[in-house]
């Protein structure tokens, strides 16, 4: 009789946890997911991006603004082949300071049609969180960019889960583009971190600039693990590849000296002790 | 306007012909002797107690752009006249005040009641009204008898200069008959035609167009309070059925509403106007109510009401056709429009210029390629044709060759190049030293020397890749010694 009501309680509690987690996942998933096209990442994923959420795409730098933009241009290219909604861009006024404007032509040579962009330019950073919330909402919309300087104080995690349940809801894909800023808790699905790394030449012009090759590190991941990849750019394919990763340029931390600090996104795998 | 009865006479003094003269005065200093263009040395002989101050020319104006704005309540056609005058073009509104009589009554008792004081007559033609409201004694000169009733008037009613009144009076012509009767040749030479112009425009021989201060929105929907409304759910409730009022008129014409304005008249006589815009044709009372309420909801300090506002009207400024469509009974409303009122509520809220989109230019110089258009003012149905070259048709795709990021003015370098035209091999940018292992370039653009003159700068463009991966767009200023001994490096843009 005891082990029985103790049977019983076990599972009620799983049933719950199992509720639990599947209300994160479910109304995400209902909208579709959006493949990169590789493995790897899209294993991390689940089978790829939610479409119906909120991620988070951060730089380090003010001048990493441009990596980060095309790797969201390129997954924007991907996504409006399929939908044909408009994007709507929203520039908190801090940021245009340091980064300036997207440029059409630029965005047109990456695949995307600069005239599917609307562009908000609110005088406050209050009037974009407004402009973001409010567009969330509008199912027409094929994706919301709401572009920030660093960490404003303004935009908390009631903002962000604000964000992730209307993007939820309404299917809308929504990113926040966090120019030069830490990383931040959020209730965004997953967060990104971007950097570039060198390109190695295009491939009929041995001294010129390659395809964009990307560093990236897949910081938080609600439903899966973090990881590390380096991708690049196949303009003929429009789609990114994975680069193998260069081991020799890194080097093992020294065994006399202390340990550096912790890096964002490594984390290694070890087998369970139990 | 000023309720102390031992008040002393007001008025308002400027400096005319080296001397402070009068510009303006109450009825109390007029009773005393005291008139307009009297030095103020005399007005302080007759009266000592004479209160004075400096006119104030702009506030006037701004007062009587306000009193001209309130007016708007009896007429869409209200045009300013001189720096205290006002014309109302009531030809068809009458009616809707009870005819002429009630109509100059209610302007009267309404504008007396704000504490002016005001002198209204109503006639065929502007100038008739001009002088009977100054000159005469009486309020409505009837069109038959517009020749007699302003004949007895002094030549000054005639809208002249002083100076050719002066110079008429010496001739005996006194009155408007005096000119009226006589042959009208002589008196054009010798005076100079204006007189001649002038008293055709009051007689009706001539037309006179005055030209109103806001233009005349192509439809109107107005509702008026006999208990004046305050709370913004009425505001809101009007608004809504105003704009139903307006469906029918819409549907007739085929057209939607582009651009809306709503008008309240405070019952002090303040009148406050807010205004939208939409994307695309609306006919909806619920979606340009739920534009005001965001127009609203975006003032800083809320509608003041006030002691509340007895009128309330909107306005229709701009209609577009409107292409009926079915509605698919599925789907409901269609993501277009969904997007449309997303565009014009944004547009509502923080301003329609700050909601953009991006139009092409011609030319080849990088940060004139493109602009941007407020959202709500491009064409639906249009935006394919921005002409933006996206490579998706030809069977090459575009190489990438410009940034996706784009400084809005191109920021200086310290640059280091190996040859004089060539790329550079280190350059610092906002204090930062970057070490250059690939580029390419130069892609020169030339300067468009029939906007930038004869001696502007050619640009050379490279492209370039420094030892961590970060890809930037510069730029050297000027073709060495043939422009420029020293050209100058800028930062233009960042490449993925």
């Amino acid at each position: 009789m005891h082990a029985a009501t103790k049977l019983q309680d076990l599972h009620a509690l799983r049933h719950a946890v199992r509720n639990l987690s599947e209300r994160h996942d479910r109304p995400a998933s209902r909208h579709g997911r959006l493949a990169f096209g590789i493995s790897a990442i899209d294993a991390a994923l689940h089978g790829g991006l939610t479409i119906g959420a909120l991620h988070e795409v951060r730089c380090g730098f003010a001048r990493d603004i441009g990596a980060a933009t095309g790797f969201l241009s390129a997954i924007l290219a991907g996504l409006s082949a399929q939908k044909h909604g408009r994007i709507l861009w929203i520039d908190d006024p801090a940021s245009s300071l340091d980064a300036g404007h997207l440029f059409p032509a630029g965005l047109a040579q990456l695949g995307l049609d600069p005239a599917r962009f609307v562009i908000v330019r609110p005088v406050d950073l209050q009037g974009a969180m407004w402009a973001a919330s409010e567009a969330v909402k509008c199912a027409g919309l094929t994706a919301i960019i709401l572009h920030l300087k660093g960490n404003p104080a303004g935009f908390d995690m009631t903002a962000t889960r604000r964000l992730m349940l209307r993007a939820q809801k309404n299917g809308v894909l929504t990113f926040l583009l966090r120019q030069s800023g830490a990383e931040e808790a959020s209730a965004a699905a997953t967060r990104w971190c971007v950097r570039p790394a060198p390109s190695n030449g295009a491939a009929d012009f041995e001294p010129g600039i390659g395809m964009m090759r990307l560093s990236l590190v897949l910081e938080r991941n609600r439903n899966g693990p973090t990881g590390q990849w380096s991708i690049s750019w196949n303009h003929s394919k429009r789609a990114f590849e994975h680069v193998p990763e260069d081991f020799v340029s890194r080097l093992h931390s020294p065994a006399d000296r202390p340990d550096s600090p912790p890096q964002m996104g490594q984390v290694v795998a070890l087998e369970r002790a139990s | 306007m000023n309720g102390r009865p031992d008040a002393p006479p007001i008025i308002a003094i400027a400096k005319i012909k080296n001397a402070m003269r009068i510009c303006a005065l109450d009825e109390h200093a007029r009773t005393l002797g005291l008139h307009k263009g009297q030095t103020l040395s005399d007005a302080r002989a007759l009266v000592p107690s004479l209160e004075c101050f400096d006119l104030d020319m702009a506030g006037d104006g701004n007062l009587l752009a306000g009193i001209a704005g309130w007016c708007d309540r009896y007429t869409p056609l209200v045009a300013i006249d001189g720096s205290d005058g006002l014309f109302l073009d009531i030809s068809g509104c009458t009616h809707l005040f009870g005819g002429e009589n009630a109509l100059v009554e209610d302007i009267v008792t309404r504008l007396r009641a704000q504490g002016f004081s005001v002198r209204a007559a109503i006639a065929d033609t502007p100038g008739a009204a001009w002088a009977m409201a100054r000159y005469g004694t009486e309020t409505i000169v009837p069109a038959e008898k517009t020749r007699d009733m302003i004949g007895p008037l002094p030549l000054a009613a005639l809208r002249l200069e002083a100076q050719t009144v002066t110079d008429l009076n010496r001739m005996g012509l006194k009155t408007i008959d005096c000119v009226a009767d006589v042959a009208r040749a002589p008196l054009a030479t010798r005076f100079g035609s204006d007189v001649l112009r002038r008293l055709d425009q009051a007689l009706g021989r001539e037309d006179e167009v005055i030209s109103p201060l806001t233009p005349v929105p192509e439809l109107s929907a107005e509702r008026r309070f006999a208990d004046p409304i305050a709370l913004q759910d009425d505001i809101e409730h009007t608004i809504r059925q105003l704009a139903s009022h307006l469906k029918t008129s819409f549907e007739q014409r085929g057209v939607g509403a582009r651009r809306l304005e709503m008008r309240l008249f405070r019952v002090d006589g303040q009148v406050q106007s807010l205004a939208v815009r939409a994307s695309t044709p609306l006919r909806d009372a619920d979606r340009i109510l739920s534009l005001f309420k965001e127009r609203i909801s975006a003032l800083h300090d809320g509608l003041d009401a006030g002691f509340g506002f007895d009128l309330v009207r909107l306005n229709i400024l701009e209609c577009d056709a409107y292409d009926s469509r079915q509605i698919d009974l599925i789907d409901g409303v269609g993501p277009e429009d969904e997007t449309h009122a997303l565009i014009d509520r944004l547009g509502a809220r923080l301003g329609t210029d700050r909601v953009r989109q991006f139009a092409r230019a011609d030319t080849h110089i990088p940060e004139r390629s493109f602009g941007t258009v407020p959202a709500s003012l491009a064409r639906p149905g249009k935006q394919d044709e921005a002409g933006f070259d996206l490579g998706l048709t030809s069977s090459q795709t575009l190489p990438l060759i410009r940034p996706v990021f784009f400084l809005n003015h191109p920021e200086p370098v310290e640059a280091i190049a190996g040859v004089p035209e060539g790329p550079p091999i280190r350059f610092r940018w906002r204090k930062a030293l970057y070490e250059v292992t690939r580029s390419e370039g130069p892609e020169r653009i030339a300067c468009e020397w029939w906007r930038d003159g004869r001696n502007a700068l050619s640009r050379d463009y490279f492209r370039v890749e420094d030892q961590v991966g970060y890809r930037f767009w510069l730029f050297r200023h000027g073709l060495y010694e043939r422009e420029t001994a020293t050209p100058q490096w800028y930062m233009h843009g960042l490449f993925p």
